[in-house]
């Protein structure tokens, strides 16, 4: 039993405070003198105390001195809030992961406190705040932190197999942070393509409490299996009985659409912004749906809301300029669109960026019936292609070819879409995606054809370096292979053939570090194109006990 | 005025309470900051100010169940039970009351098992168990009792003082009799409603939350009882 008055946080805790450095961030005077007297009663120093009443401010101060804590209010009145600076501070590697960032916020909604995946605040604080509560709290996190650290350096080397393990030992022993590492170790399971592990782990979450995420997880595990009835099941359900669980209706909008259910993936997404309408992403989901479908005044607004919202966010994307442009390009206003892709240029300045603007820039003059002007974005596009070393992604290479194809420049857009079958000759996504970029150009046999023949010699290629190895010519087999993937760099089965090749090898015949480099890098450049590859998990498996060896 | 809309206070609600609150909170940390510079002396202004304490706390705890129904009723509030650990939450908890408590001179006993974990939204809860003390302290003669620990699967968070106690016909009559408005005491039922409605969303495997009062205890008075699944 516990007296009141001996009721405070440890000596401990307060040495801890003594030696910090602290940024309060708050728009309100009358709050910053408050956290600040807060801190210097928990026994900060005053001269360790920074304030600042706004975005710009706080992140001129961030960039001149490093913070142990900062206090932040979520809401900071006009330009950024709160998630924003935050979001900047990371951008810009202001803060390093032993900082904490503390949001404070004068009431619980569902924007204070929704972050995005990558960007989160190590606390919520509701005010009033008072020292015990701070003390505690602070204690909490750096303690935390600490025991962390060997699970986030191994995710970020991406070596999840090391970060499970890690997972499952501290998940034993600490029981107040029990249920965050199952979590985070079925994150991870389902990175590295266990999903099987990752269900019977939801499953055995579920056992003993009602958990939304496990639920959650259970029905991504079907996503990636494309069984979205049972997923769409699953998250109507959840959703039912977690009302503001916003990932949730994002993950069922996914699956509807999917499905080819648009209406539905439109009122989800509704439901959604009604809740938090303040996210850009899930905005610009709404203009793409929109798009898509042909509604062409939603989509306009929903991109135009989506921009005006992340006016202030430093992880801002081309996306929705892209998706503004070919909106008001399609309601023949090509004017308006090259607007939107001038602002759009003004913004991001890298290769990319700009052969993606160049793109929708022809592509809107096509379709405006001004050939002249088509051709010549057409040439320009094939000369930027020429000059740069940017190995676009297939959404960037789907939009170029498909100018190319029908203004002018048809050897390269074939040539374009021959590597994206390539790289992905088993998957029915890309190989319609490409078909209909050559009905759209009323080219469908031709695409057949194309589609055809490149699989053919993908196929070719993949099993010659696998041929070779299976007669035990090793050297010659890992040759043929690095020549395909020159090819066909996005080749998932055969950046995994090849890892597997690789690690065959040295089994065999002996460690070599900079062919086991390869193959890591290899395997790495799989999982990051098919997280859900079960082979990866195996493969790195392999890969340690040769290192280990 | 025939332009306008028909007046709509739900508008106003979030935007207001948020306002309110940012000015409660600057009001109620002056007055705990002059608290512990005053003199306790027990007729005079220290008295006096913590009474003051007393009622933006109030303020404070009433916006916020307030808002929060609000927001439970239109699906805004972001509900996330997470693993709590028993010591700190209690500690939080408690040194929201303490000012008020050194102030009146009410001894606090706490009796938590300092290895206890359960999984319930803490912001909730914390506005309940506040909530609750700040109420025992207008009834109490001099000592609250708070204990938390598991039983029968479900965790018992008790806040008792050594007052006369409920009425009988509120022990008897349970949640039913507390949602009438009663001005004559100045209970407008909203704490004890606004405990049952937080219960109730606490649900595991089929189990649900719930609150009741009793008389008796460990020191003879009143006792409100939350348990959570």
């Amino acid at each position: 039993m516990i007296a009141a008055t001996t009721f405070g946080g440890g000596d401990v805790d307060t040495q801890l405070i003594a030696k910090s450095t602290f940024l309060v961030i708050d728009d309100f005077l009358g709050m910053r003198g408050m956290l600040s007297s807060v801190l210097r009663n928990c026994g900060a120093h005053p001269k360790s105390i920074d304030t600042a009443s706004n975005g710009p401010e706080a992140i001129q101060q961030l960039a001149k001195r490093r913070y142990d804590i900062v206090l932040c209010d979520f809401n900071l009145g006009a330009g950024q809030n709160g998630m924003q600076v935050l979001e900047e501070a990371k951008f810009k590697n202001l803060i390093g992961p032993s900082c904490c960032w503390i949001m404070v916020t004068a009431e619980k909604t569902v924007d204070t406190v929704m972050g995005t995946v990558e960007v989160q605040p190590d606390a919520y604080l509701i005010k009033p705040v008072t020292e015990a509560v701070l003390t505690a709290r602070i204690a909490r996190i750096k303690a935390k932190k600490e025991a962390f650290v060997d699970i986030d350096r191994a995710i970020s080397s991406r070596d999840y197999l090391k970060a499970i393990r890690l997972c499952e030992e501290r998940a034993a022993v600490d029981k107040a942070n029990a249920i965050e590492l199952l979590r985070i170790k079925c994150d991870l399971q389902m990175q590295s393509g266990q999903s099987d592990k990752a269900r019977q782990t939801y499953e055995k979450i579920l056992a003993a409490r009602d958990v939304p995420w496990a639920q959650l997880g259970l029905a991504r595990i079907h996503q990636q299996a494309s069984r979205h009835d049972a997923a769409c099941q699953l998250l109507e359900q959840l959703i039912e009985q977690n009302r503001s669980f916003l990932d949730a209706y994002d993950s069922l909008a996914e699956s509807y659409q999917a499905l080819g259910e648009n209406e539905k993936a439109e009122t989800i997404l509704d439901r959604a912004v009604a809740l938090s309408p303040n996210s850009h992403s899930r905005q610009r989901a709404i203009g793409e749906l929109a798009l898509k479908t042909g509604k062409l005044d939603r989509a306009e607004k929903a991109f135009r809301k989506t921009l005006k919202l992340a006016e202030h966010s430093a992880r801002k994307t081309p996306d929705a300029y892209l998706g503004l442009a070919r909106t008001v390009g399609a309601k023949a206003d090509p004017q308006e669109a090259l607007n939107v892709l001038h602002q759009m240029d003004k913004l991001f300045d890298n290769d990319e960026a700009r052969l993606r603007s160049k793109s929708v820039e022809g592509y809107v003059y096509h379709q405006n019936g001004l050939a002249r002007q088509a051709a010549e974005a057409a040439r320009e596009l094939a000369g930027m292609l020429d000059r740069s070393s940017v190995r676009p992604d297939p959404q960037a290479s789907r939009e170029m070819a498909e100018l190319l194809l029908v203004a002018g420049n048809r050897d390269k857009g074939l040539a374009l879409l021959r590597a994206e079958v390539m790289n992905n000759p088993d998957d029915t996504h890309t190989v319609d995606a490409v078909q209909a970029i050559f009905r759209k150009a009323g080219l469908a046999e031709e695409g057949s054809n194309l589609v055809e023949s490149s699989r053919k010699e993908a196929g070719e290629l993949m099993n010659t370096g696998i041929l070779l190895a299976r007669g035990g010519n090793y050297p010659e087999a890992i040759d043929k292979m690095r020549a395909a993937l020159e090819r066909m760099p996005r080749n998932v089965r055969l950046l995994l053939n090849s890892a597997h090749v690789m690690l065959s090898y040295m089994e065999h015949d002996g460690l070599q570090a900079a062919l086991l480099r390869e193959a890591k890098k290899n395997l790495l450049a799989a999982n990051q194109l098919a997280p859900a590859e079960p082979r990866f998990a195996e493969l790195m498996q392999r890969l340690d006990a040769l290192q280990g060896r | 005025m025939s332009h306008l809309p028909k007046p709509d206070a739900s508008l106003f609600l979030a935007s207001s309470v948020h306002d309110m609150k940012n000015s409660i909170s600057v009001l109620q940390d002056t007055i705990r900051r002059l608290l512990l510079k005053a003199p306790p002396d027990e007729c005079g202004e220290y008295r006096e100010m913590s009474q003051m304490l007393y009622e933006t706390q109030r303020i404070n705890g009433n916006l916020i169940q307030l808002l929060t129904l609000y927001k439970f009723g239109h699906d805004l509030y972001p509900f996330n039970p997470e693993t709590q650990e028993i010591a700190e939450f209690a500690r939080s908890a408690v040194s929201h009351v303490t000012p008020l408590l050194t102030s009146r001179q009410i001894a606090l006993e706490v009796e938590i098992d300092s290895d206890c974990y359960w999984e319930f939204d803490a912001d909730l809860v914390n506005g309940i168990v506040v909530h609750a003390m700040n109420n025992a302290v207008q009834y109490t003669r001099d000592a609250l009792h708070l204990q938390i620990a598991p039983v029968d699967d479900a965790l018992e968070i008790r806040i008792e003082d050594n007052g006369r106690g409920f009425p009988q016909h509120m022990v008897d009559d349970g949640i039913a009799a507390m949602r009438g408005i009663n001005f004559s005491t100045g209970s407008t039922g909203l704490g004890l409603y606004f405990a049952a409605v937080v219960a109730q969303m606490h649900c595991n495997r089929k189990e649900r939350g719930s609150i009741r009062l009793e008389n008796g205890g460990k020191l003879g008075g009143g006792c409100f009882i939350l348990r959570l699944p």
